[in-house]
């Protein structure tokens, strides 16, 4: 059968908190891992959020060129840019609280 | 393709901004200028439009350049001062003057017959004549579609509005309140700074 490729759930679906990670598992030999391991940072992005910085690191950081391949203008891309450095420093705070 | 285009629509400058909208913005200019000059329709100001004593060709030039550059400048000068993100003059110049396309439609509310007939209204004259001018107009056929047709033409200054918005909210990655205060700013400050420099034109 299929794996079914699930979505990775980030905030808690009862009261909205941010999810820690309490199990791993190696796949291989079976071992599992047990504690309150914190999630990194770029996992806690959305998958949009998530395909942008990947996008930038394919053009080599060129915001012409992620313009050019998403067929948008450039400054809606620096804004998209702009915005998620808003939230990877409000993210970065919250750890630090 | 229908939603693409809706989108373009209502947010253009999520697709172009910089100098492809500066050239279709100039483009715009261009036949807007020529437009109004053959109609005689005189831009006072961002928000008002009407017959005016200069009939010189460089003088709707003018008219339109000071529309487009003064609430870009403000917009531009806003940006600096409120924006976090680093704002390009090209992008606020060209998403500017691309927002006022619509305008376009607007100059072509001159064609309608009435429109001359109302600009050539003599103040001068008394009220009875103006009157009895007026009267003589209402009575003709298809007046009432004209100012039909002229109520439409406000469409086009609201969309312009919309666009001017849009224009900011793109080009100085502005929101809520930021975007609110500046556009405000820009749109009413600057139509009276436009009036006012418009008017020493005359």
């Amino acid at each position: 059968m299929e794996e079914v490729r699930r979505k990775l759930p980030l905030h808690c679906p009862a009261c909205e908190s941010p999810l820690r990670v309490a199990r791993l598992f190696c796949k291989s030999c079976g071992t599992e891992v047990s504690g309150s391991f914190e999630l990194p940072l770029i996992t806690r992005l959305s998958d949009k959020e998530q395909a942008f910085i990947i996008d930038f690191v394919k053009s080599s950081g060129s915001l012409k060129d992620m313009a050019k391949d998403r067929g948008i203008s450039y400054p809606t891309v620096r804004n998209l840019l702009d915005d998620l450095i808003d939230r990877i420093k409000l993210l970065e705070k919250g750890d630090a609280l | 393709m229908k939603k693409n285009w809706l989108g373009f629509l209502l947010n253009p400058f999520e697709r172009i901004a910089g100098g492809t909208a500066l050239a279709w913005g100039t483009l715009g200019l261009l036949l807007s200028t020529l437009l109004a000059w053959q109609t005689d329709y005189h831009y006072h100001g961002l928000l008002h439009f009407g017959p005016a004593p200069n009939p010189a060709l460089w003088c709707f030039a003018a008219e339109h350049v000071i529309v487009w550059l003064i609430p870009a400048l403000l917009f531009y000068l806003g940006g600096l001062a409120l924006s976090r993100s680093r704002i390009r003059p090209i992008d606020i110049l060209g998403t500017t003057l691309f927002a006022q396309i619509p305008l376009l439609f607007t100059n072509l509310m001159a064609f309608l017959p009435f429109y001359k007939q109302m600009s050539a209204l003599d103040p001068a004259t008394s009220l009875e004549e103006q009157l009895a001018q007026v009267t003589a107009m209402v009575a003709q056929p298809g007046f009432w579609f004209s100012v039909w047709l002229a109520f439409v033409s406000i469409a086009f200054v609201v969309w312009m509005g919309y666009w001017m918005f849009k224009a900011l909210q793109v080009s100085c990655n502005l929101k809520e309140v930021k975007l609110g205060v500046l556009f405000c700013v820009g749109l009413f400050g600057g139509d009276i700074i436009c009036r006012f420099i418009i008017g020493l034109l005359y």
